[in-house]
């Protein structure tokens, strides 16, 4: 039987006698594009053959590409005619050499299973405690070296680097104000909708405007101004540190003798208990603006809503604000800060940094909310 | 096999810059199939910015470069991408994905590109990587490998595909010398026994002198080509001094402020 197939420059020449053997003969270029109908040509001759000897006759190739020495090893290894002693013959000495160089021994070493790394539920629940213990050991030590670090370089002007501070307050500050505007703003118009429905059903309408300064003021300003600094600046902090660390600046500043706590963080932290209590401020007074602006859609006169607006909210209220705002600007920059310094080797180094650096100001913004929550009902009752 | 004269990459009239400041300017040149070509310079010379514009990631601000006959800047979408299918580049930091396995990265344009059946795809792959002597490290990250086993796999990557023109900036960058000689025994060896033409970007004097067939020298202060030859035949016979003085290793003794 004898079977022939020309596919542009190649020629596949497949032959089964006598009974039991196959001859394939190849002549031409066998490419990436010549190899693919050689496969099939092949694959579909040889299917179902009931064969004990397969010869290949290279000799005939002008060329043979990675694609083609591909398959002439796949007919070696036998995977088309399991069972046949198959031989390939004829490749010019270079090629059969490069042939040769790659046994299926190599290939089945290759594609041996590697164990699974496979820990008992002790063992991880440990590692992951123990992993827990580290990070909080870390952040404590890092605690100290900024307490330590802080005052000493507030106070002298000339290691402070207040550009350094004024560029992050732009960066970190005045950069962010559209993105507060608008959702503090709509933050205050959606809870005021929210709460105009129930509140009607007692014909209390008017106390919304109540609500909205209290929840403003005390909770939702610092909240939303200090979620918003995490994701756009906490973020970049660790970010820029973090690059600074996989690019050997930070070993730089050390054999300098510069510490990077007094070098670098200081100056964020710094900057970001300043602005955050600004942004609390700015962010609870436009959530107060969009709550009013539904106010007064409900048809109330602004006179009486300011005077609701001012017998609610106190200067206690905006103590309290602006004492989370404090706390929550120093937690973001400093989480930021410090999930840079622990940036490790490799190239998603700094993306998880920075996901780490969100992820841990949010959940300690909302630890801490709550510590206040709490401490300031105990106090006030 | 194929006439060694052909010509595969040619560069006509480019300029090459940012906006408006040139870079270089006035770089005409040509590779024939199967040459190890090297683009020379300095430091700051261009050489990199000029590697960005042949393989088409930067567009020149003036100019034309033919591969293997095609336009690649006036290409139409389809045309280039059989353009760029001509081609391999491995970059100067390997820039291997890091989420992969060496392997991984090296079946990733056969699993996006290449026709071929699965079966083969795996064994076209395992075959560039043993090419490149990175068998045993087939299943390591990058992150695991060595600056110069890094440089392979992108080699190996790079010939994913059986590309006619590999381009590569800087290989011996940062190797010790055993890694780098090793490195430039693989380029000679596809290139004499694969007939794979290289366009290189170096200033590694050892690595030129064995692996280059010509280079071009490229100058930062003139914006252009000042030489071009065989790099023993321009280090003992230019007559310009920046050449003479590169291949000869001669510091700039007003540049450098050591006033012996």
């Amino acid at each position: 039987m004898s079977d022939a197939k020309a596919q542009d420059d190649l020629d596949t020449n497949l032959q089964f006698e006598p009974p039991g053997s196959a001859r394939v003969t190849l002549r031409g270029r066998l490419n990436a594009e010549t190899t693919v109908p050689c496969w099939e040509h092949l694959e579909h001759g040889l299917q179902g053959a009931k064969l004990d000897k397969l010869e290949v006759d290279a000799s005939g190739l002008r060329v043979c590409d990675g694609a083609g020495l591909a398959l002439l090893r796949y007919l070696n290894m036998g995977r088309m005619t399991p069972g046949a002693s198959v031989s390939v013959s004829g490749l010019e000495a270079g090629l059969e050499q490069m042939f040769r160089a790659f046994t299926e021994e190599d290939y089945e070493a290759f594609h041996q299973p590697t164990p699974a790394k496979c820990h008992p539920l002790p063992e991880e629940v440990g590692g992951a405690m123990r992993q827990a213990a580290s990070d909080l050991r870390q952040q404590v030590e890092f605690l100290g070296s900024v307490a330590g670090s802080l005052l000493p370089t507030l106070l002298n002007r000339k290691r402070m680097r207040w550009r350094e501070v004024l560029r992050v307050f732009e960066s970190a500050g005045a950069n962010a104000v559209p993105i507060v505007s608008l959702v503090s703003i709509l933050v205050g118009m959606i809870i005021a909708f929210e709460a105009v429905q129930p509140l009607q059903q007692f014909g209390a309408q008017i106390f919304i405007v109540n609500m909205i300064g209290l929840v403003m003021v005390r909770e939702l300003g610092p909240l939303l101004a200090s979620v918003l600094l995490a994701g756009r600046s906490g973020s970049a902090f660790a970010a820029e540190i973090g690059t600074m660390k996989v690019n050997e600046e930070l070993d730089a500043l050390q054999t300098l003798g510069l510490d990077p706590i007094r070098f670098l963080v200081v100056q964020r932290i710094t900057a970001g208990i300043f602005l955050t209590p600004l942004l609390a401020f700015y962010a609870a007074f436009l959530g107060i603006v969009g709550g009013m602006f539904v106010a007064l859609g409900l048809g109330y006169p602004l006179q009486l809503i300011i005077h609701q607006l001012t017998s609610a909210v106190h200067l206690r209220d905006v103590v309290l604000g602006t004492s989370k705002a404090l706390v929550f600007g120093a937690i973001v920059s400093g989480v930021g800060c410090l999930r840079g310094l622990q940036t490790r080797e490799g190239p998603s180094a700094v993306g998880v940094s920075t996901t780490r650096a969100v992820v841990t100001s949010i959940v300690l913004i909302v630890i801490a909310d709550a510590i206040f929550s709490i401490l300031f009902f105990v106090l006030t009752r | 096999m194929s006439d060694k004269d052909e010509i595969v990459v040619a560069v006509r009239n480019l300029k090459v810059g940012y906006g408006q400041n040139v870079i270089l300017q006035d770089i005409n040149f040509q590779v024939r199939e199967g040459e190890v070509f090297v683009i020379l310079g300095g430091s700051g010379s261009g050489k990199s910015t000029l590697l960005k514009n042949l393989i088409g990631l930067y567009t020149p601000l003036q100019g034309e470069v033919w591969i293997e006959g095609g336009n690649l800047l006036a290409a139409r979408d389809d045309e280039r991408r059989l353009l760029l299918r001509k081609f391999g580049v491995a970059y100067q930091s390997g820039a291997l994905f890091g989420s992969m396995t060496v392997l991984e990265n090296v079946l990733l344009p056969l699993d996006e590109l290449s026709p071929l059946p699965e079966p083969l795809k795996e064994l076209v792959a395992f075959g560039k990587i043993k090419l490149v002597g990175l068998a045993a490290a087939a299943q390591k990250f990058p992150s695991e490998l060595s600056g110069g086993m890094q440089k392979r796999a992108a080699i190996a990557r790079a010939m994913a595909l059986d590309p006619d023109i590999l381009f590569l900036d800087e290989p011996s960058a940062g190797l010790d010398p055993v890694t780098s000689a090793d490195l430039d025994l693989l380029i000679k060896e596809l290139a004499h026994r694969f007939g794979i033409t290289f366009v290189i970007v170096s200033h590694e004097l050892a690595s030129i002198y064995e692996i280059a067939d010509r280079v071009i020298m490229l100058d930062g202060q003139a914006r252009t080509i000042v030489a071009e030859g065989h790099p023993a035949e321009l280090r003992d016979h230019s007559t310009n001094p920046w050449v003479r003085r590169f291949f000869n290793r001669q510091p700039d003794a007003l540049a450098s402020g050591f006033h012996l």
